[in-house]
């Protein structure tokens, strides 16, 4: 029997998914990827230095702050410079992954919980929880808004920090106000069901020994850890004919990034109340469907993450380094809201020789498809008809939070 | 009297203007009740309907599919209303006009075949489209006035004023006189001058307004800004809009 799933709704970017059951066995399953392909490595060769994280952050409008701050983490490696302000960037982190979270988590996830086909439906039933979401949401467009100067496509990042420092006031009091409602989120996805599918794979993400790893650290894969730099070099990434994405491969086999995956590496790094709401959990680490609650988990943790950071930030000064070398080569490792984000560059004189970027989507492509190809292994498969496969399947696909956006790029 | 029917069409693009829509908060939950969703798969995977009031469109068409739908779709729309740089002029995708684009096809994919790679091209360029919101991403109190407009039965306008007028009511230094590449001296406002305010020279997602004179800003760039010929046609390409001028 063929499956077929067309236009895959709520996820960002177009998707359609393709397999075969064979005596009930799920066999070529394939995530067939609808974007056009927008040659970003290409049109931005040749181009100045700065443009890259301009450029780059128009990769995805959903995670637009991560793709900026790749880009200067790379090209501040590059040229050996030093960044002021590093705890403003992670604040705007933190509201970049409470708006992309609280997104995919309520407006998208949600439903899948309850099988409705709409979210109009989901926001009938639940209204005070869509007001919550929504307040959850706001407040990580406020911190991205304030510090970045928009909400999307952020400007006040440069080469060495931040060009310009808005008035923060109001934000600290805010993110207070709001974590409560982020716990009563979390409390509402650790009482949902999951469905039962376990999968051992490798789970890859950056960790630090001072904090949850996001804005920089090591890289974590399996029980190694190593730098950003060895990683990304043991990275095999290919494209197959017809395909418009790519795939990667560590040691020749899938990998999960993502939420889970920083879970899986650093969850004795959470904030308190991300903690308490962890072990009152079932969270399986090797089911790909708790990706939903590891975000609705990190969701708190960000949000405690913000206070921590605005509490201790002080008067803010802006004192950028100065750039004496503006060739050389570099690497910006981060996590964006669905994973490690890489962008390596090589500049000569102000101008981007060469870049290439591997986005998380591109990275969980592969590991999303062997789940599916094992899919016959989920609880109760055999007895579920062509249409509950079919909703599994899509949660499934809608659990890594794919973004077709980032994967074509 | 029944709702107006809307649909939301996304094409290649970042979707950070669907986001912006997203970013209105409550004020969007309550657009929602206003209308009948016709298709919007950001938020809803049901089947699409016969009829489009306002069809609005992100994005720019690179797929045969995508190309098909959007021909589709402005046949069952009465409005169709194109938002931000890619559907307005083309996006940063369309630098890639500006270059030799089947080189740069091979630099980012190892395997060419079956990768569509055409000329990119604004909706306008394919389809008749009845109002243009444009920027990168769009400015959501922009969008939320004239789709309210819209359904109000008014036809919305965009004035025809460079951002400069915006930028000076807020009070920002100018930063063209301080060397910096703006072109906020040619663009269209509407944007309420967000990259001004953080010391960010326009960049032009929002594309030209009527009547610009090109050789002066040009010239200005040069004397004020110290830009050579070649900046000033990297910063003319930026978000496609080096055909518009």
């Amino acid at each position: 029997m063929k499956i077929r799933i067309d236009h895959i709704a709520k996820i960002e970017g177009h998707a359609s998914f393709t397999a075969d059951i064979v005596k009930g066995d799920v066999q070529s399953a394939q995530i067939k990827i609808e974007e056009g392909a927008r040659l970003f490595e290409g049109i931005m060769r040749g181009r100045k230095d700065i443009e890259v994280p301009e450029l780059g952050s128009r990769i995805c409008g959903v995670c637009p702050v991560v793709h900026n701050f790749a880009g200067f983490k790379s090209i501040e490696d590059a040229y050996k410079v030093p960044v002021d302000n590093v705890s403003l960037r992670k604040l705007m982190m933190m509201g970049q992954m409470i708006n992309s979270h609280s997104l995919h988590l309520f407006f998208f996830s949600l439903s899948d919980f309850f099988g409705y086909k709409s979210d109009l439906e989901l926001i009938n039933q639940y209204p005070e929880k869509t007001h919550d979401a929504m307040k959850i949401r706001d407040v990580g467009n406020k911190l991205v808004e304030r510090i970045g100067g928009r909400t999307i496509h952020p400007l006040t990042p440069c080469i060495g920090g931040i060009r310009k420092a808005h008035d923060l006031k109001g934000l600290l009091e805010d993110c207070k106000k709001v974590l409560p409602l982020a716990i009563k989120l979390g409390e509402l996805f650790v009482g949902l069901e999951y469905p039962d599918f376990v999968r051992k794979t490798n789970y890859v993400s950056l960790v630090n020994d001072s904090e949850y790893a996001v804005y920089d650290g090591k890289i974590k894969v399996g029980d190694k850890v190593m730098e950003p730099k060895e990683f990304y070099s043991k990275i095999k990434e290919f494209q197959e004919q017809d395909k418009v994405a790519k795939r990667t491969h560590f040691s020749e086999k899938s990998y999960m990034v993502g939420a889970l995956a920083r879970l899986n590496n650093s969850k004795d790094k959470l904030n308190s109340e991300a903690k308490k709401l962890l072990e009152k959990s079932n969270c399986n680490y090797s089911n790909p469907f708790y990706n939903i609650l590891a975000q609705a988990i990190e969701l708190v943790h960000f949000f405690e993450e913000a206070i921590k950071i605005l509490e201790n930030l002080g008067e803010i000064k802006i004192n950028l380094p100065k750039i004496e070398n503006t060739t050389g080569e570099g690497l910006g490792a981060i996590e964006a809201p669905r994973g490690t984000l890489f962008y390596n560059i090589s500049l000569k004189d102000n101008v981007v020789e060469d870049i290439n970027i591997i986005t998380p989507t591109a990275q969980n492509i592969a590991n999303l498809e062997d789940d599916l190809e094992e899919f016959e292994k989920l609880g109760g498969f055999k007895d579920l008809s062509d249409k509950e496969r079919e909703d599994k399947i899509k949660m499934l696909i809608r659990a890594y939070d794919p973004c077709v956006t980032c994967a074509v790029h | 009297m029944s709702k107006p029917v809307i649909s939301i069409l996304s094409l290649t693009c970042c979707e950070g203007c669907q986001v912006s829509i997203f970013d209105l908060g409550e004020r969007f939950l309550e657009f929602l009740t206003k209308v009948d969703i016709g298709d919007f798969r950001l938020i809803e995977g049901l089947p699409d309907v016969d009829k489009y009031d306002i069809a609005i469109v992100e994005g720019t068409a690179i797929t045969d599919e995508q190309i098909k739908r959007l021909k589709t779709v402005r046949e069952k729309s009465k409005y169709l209303v194109a938002i931000g740089a890619c559907a307005c002029i083309g996006g940063v995708q369309e630098i890639k006009n500006y270059r030799d684009k089947d080189k740069l096809i091979g630099l980012v994919y190892p395997n060419i075949r079956g990768i569509d790679n055409p000329d990119i091209k604004s909706v306008k360029e394919m389809v008749k489209v009845d109002i243009e919101i444009p920027g990168c991403p769009i400015n959501k109190e922009e969008f939320f006035r004239i789709i309210n407009e819209f359904l109000d039965g008014k036809t919305p306008v965009i004035e025809q004023k460079p951002v400069c007028e915006e930028c000076v009511r807020k009070n920002n230094k100018c930063l063209l006189l301080l060397g910096k590449p703006c072109l906020g001296s040619v663009i269209l406002a509407g944007c309420n001058a967000p990259c001004p305010a953080s010391d960010f020279p326009c960049d032009g997602c929002r594309g030209p307004h009527k009547d610009i004179n090109l050789e002066a800003i040009k010239k200005a760039l040069k004397i004020k800004a110290r830009l050579n010929d070649n900046d000033i046609e990297l910063l003319l390409e930026r978000f496609g809009k080096r055909n518009e001028l």
